[in-house]
């Protein structure tokens, strides 16, 4: 049992081309809705005449940066999970849990960003500042919450049946660095530059 | 992987019929949807016109039931959230829903030679998600100061709090939303189906035209689909939390956002949702015309290749819905010259078509008629166009009628002849059951007379300087003078509307009656006739092997006194 326990249930690599194109797919669809916020947070801070607008409430650039790097971590930590899962050797599932508590406490910080930003005065209404950054980090916040159900999801198959379908840790990967890719835009585009 | 192996037929009823994963009964859900919601927007569009030759009066038989509180005539506002509605209504619940759901659905995994498609699951969430939209649009309608009054463009500032303080428009833009994501599901599914699970031998040269078209749409569908979908994310937010992404910067109020922006990216997703709805009819009518003239399609080739073109430009000439906007003429003579390039693919599809009429054997079908009827009103439309995509007719023709009469013939009366020409070609496949063809006939007479009169009479009417979306035009002396006009127009829309309970009538009798269809009752040799009428669950008893492309009529090679051969089977040689 212990010898086998990491070998994902079987399934043809037909199938899991099928999954990988779909997710491929997806992924296409959701970078032209973000694209489409992106954008329109570009177009409309370009038509300031100052940014960040005189008087605004800067949200945390601390919290922001250590949620970057604990963010790039989860990533690495699934893809580590995710070779493991390939090659058929031990460890997927300390990967994986690594990658998940990670990405849990990302949107620990991500909360605190939020209730230290609200709690300070700074609304959706207050501004034109204020309702980007909550607009893209709400955005951005509802795909950390459905990836946060997948790599919970996958972590529990892997619990139940010793490894998860392969096809599907890799889409809920995939998914994952998606999202961590999206916050690399926010972050460089929204917090530094 | 249903593609490949048979599963069972599921056997309780939420299984079988709610919740099913079958695409042909996912298709006959969105279809029984698609024709409840072309009814609600056709007795909408019923009382617009009735507004517009009688202002003011009292509509007759239900205006008291739905305007009460002015003893049923339709109230300024009222009038306002009925044309919103209609569009909206017909565009996102009525022809998206019947083109692409139901026939996408029905005909790619069995013209393909799959057993279902690729991501069941997917497809049946992708009803699922239609179903909530449509039900948010619904009740939208009930809620105090009433649904959604912007257009369907929702334009801001109309669409602000301002400009329509009810919770409707919230509730419209979260439809659309979730009709969006139930779009973005499908064209996951038809892409990945398309390109994954065509049988052995079912080469990009060998599919049908109505794949290549549903094919185009889904790509358009999965890019740009999710442009609306983060435009009404901005448009809640904008309502319901007091941004001010779309509210233009004042001293006063702050704002800092820009209207026009919205504008930007409604029609960035807006232009190609017309060819969303254009790409599967332009498809169904290349296949139905090489079926019924009994020869191969004309040029099967360069029109796959004219309707990717089309399927590319419709992505970068967005901008000709704009042009009264103040964009500078740089842009804006590149987006006419964009817009008219278009006509070139246009062109070469009509020729095709034509060339595949050209001598051939018509049967003139109800399915065949509604498919010629595609070529005639997407003709008016596609010419008229050319006055709206030069910025100097535009201007003056911008918001008129004429733009009325011109969408309505190339986004509207097409995508809805050639659902029409489906819907007569499949049902027998779909429910083992055939349309009544004099029912049918009668249908496409009295649909096409009074459409054509009621969209040529709006160019007039247009041209004359009739506006769009008018409460009330008798105010003016000027546009008063077009009454006789708008008179016209609504007595052949009536005629219209009431020529479309022929078409319901028949399609309520054929279904309650016996099944009496043949397998192959048109003598076409595409898959999904090579399996029996309605095909069973699985579809496919074993995977069929392609050997030949979908239109091989009258071809010299056929043998035994035939003038078809299925895909199936090899030309003698």
């Amino acid at each position: 049992m212990s010898a086998t326990a990491t070998c994902p249930p079987a399934e043809t690599t037909r199938h899991r081309v099928d999954v990988a194109f779909g997710m491929a797919i997806f992924i296409g669809a959701w970078s032209m809705a973000f694209l489409t916020l992106f954008l329109s947070f570009l177009i409309i801070r370009h038509r300031q005449p100052q940014w960040p607008p005189p008087g605004v409430m800067l949200p945390s650039l601390g919290l922001a940066a250590a949620g970057t790097a604990v963010l790039l971590a989860s990533s690495v930590a699934l893809h580590a999970a995710l070779r493991r899962l390939r090659a058929g050797a031990r460890g997927f599932s300390a990967r994986w849990a690594a990658g998940l508590l990670l990405a849990l406490v990302f949107a620990g910080l991500q909360t605190a960003l939020w209730t230290g930003t609200w709690r300070a005065g700074a609304y959706p209404d207050s501004g034109i500042y204020e309702g980007l950054f909550y607009m893209l980090t709400w955005f951005h916040g509802a795909h950390v919450a459905c990836g946060l159900v997948a790599l919970l999801w996958v972590a529990g198959a892997a619990a139940r049946a010793g490894a998860p379908r392969l096809s599907t840790a890799s889409s809920v990967a995939v998914f994952w660095h998606f999202v961590d890719a999206l916050w690399l835009v926010l972050f460089v585009g929204f917090f530094l530059v | 992987m249903s593609g490949d192996h048979i599963h069972p037929r599921p056997t309780s009823f939420l299984r079988r019929y709610v919740f099913s994963t079958d695409h042909k009964v996912i298709a006959k859900q969105f279809m029984w949807m698609g024709f409840v919601w072309l009814f609600v927007g056709g007795v909408m569009a019923m009382m617009i016109r009735w507004q517009l030759a009688h202002p003011g009066v009292p509509v007759p038989l239900v205006g008291k039931l739905f305007y009460p509180r002015s003893s049923g005539a339709v109230p300024p506002d009222g009038y306002n959230t009925l044309f919103t509605m209609h569009g909206t209504i017909m565009i996102f619940l009525g022809l998206t829903p019947l083109m692409i759901g139901a026939f996408g659905n029905f005909c790619i995994p069995l013209m393909i030679g799959a057993r279902d498609m690729i991501f069941p699951t997917l497809n049946m969430l992708s009803f699922w998600t239609l179903v909530p939209g449509a039900l948010v649009g619904l009740f939208s309608l009930f809620v105090p100061l009433g649904a959604a009054e912007g257009g369907w463009t929702a334009y801001p500032t109309l669409s602000s709090t301002i400009g329509t303080p009810g919770t409707g428009e919230t509730m419209w833009a979260i439809s659309v939303f979730l009709i969006g994501a139930s779009s973005i599901m499908g064209g996951i599914n038809y892409i990945t189906t398309t390109v994954r699970l065509r049988a052995p031998g079912m080469t990009w040269g060998r599919l049908p035209l109505t794949v290549w078209g549903l094919f185009f749409t889904s790509i358009l569908n999965v890019l740009f689909l999710p442009v609306i979908g983060s435009a009404m994310i901005l448009m809640v937010l904008d309502r319901a939390f007091g941004t001010s992404f779309f509210v233009p910067a004042t001293i006063a109020h702050g704002g800092g956002g820009d209207p026009i922006l919205y504008q930007h990216l409604f029609w960035i997703f807006g232009h190609p949702e017309v060819y969303i709805l254009i790409l599967p009819a332009w498809g169904f009518v290349g296949d139905l015309l090489s079926f019924f003239a009994r020869k191969p399609a004309f040029g099967y080739k360069v029109t796959v290749g004219a309707m990717a073109a089309v399927t590319i430009l419709s992505a970068v000439v967005y901008g000709h819905h704009m042009f009264t906007t103040g964009m500078t003429a740089m842009l804006g003579e590149s987006f006419m010259l964009l817009t008219m390039i278009i006509s070139v693919p246009g062109e070469i599809l009509f020729f095709n078509w034509l060339h595949t009429l050209w001598r051939g054997n018509l049967r003139l079908t109800s399915s065949m008629l509604f498919a010629m009827g595609v070529i005639f009103v997407f003709g008016l439309g596609g010419l008229t166009g050319i006055y709206l995509a030069t910025i100097s007719t535009d201007i003056y023709l911008h918001d008129t009628y004429f733009v009325v009469g011109h969408f309505h013939l190339t986004m509207a009366a097409s995508a809805l002849f050639g659902t029409f020409a489906a819907c007569y070609f499949w049902f027998p496949k779909m429910y083992g059951k055939v349309l009544s063809e004099r029912l049918g006939k009668l249908h496409f007479w009295t649909t096409i007379i009074p459409l054509t009169i009621v969209f040529c009479t709006m160019f007039v009417s247009g041209y004359g300087g009739m506006p769009r979306r008018y409460y009330d035009h008798t105010g003016n002396p000027y546009t008063a003078e077009l009454q006789w006009l708008n008179d016209i127009t609504t007595v052949a829309a009536f005629v219209l509307g009431a020529a479309q309970l022929l078409f319901a009538w028949n399609v309520i009798k054929t279904v309650a009656g016996k099944r009496t269809a043949a397998q192959n009752p048109w003598e076409v040799g595409t898959l999904e006739w090579t399996v029996p009428s309605p095909p069973p669950h699985h579809n496919f008893d074993s995977i069929p092997l392609v050997v030949t492309g979908p239109h091989e009529f009258s071809n010299p090679a056929i043998r035994d006194g035939k003038d078809w051969i299925y895909q199936t089977e090899p030309l003698a040689s």
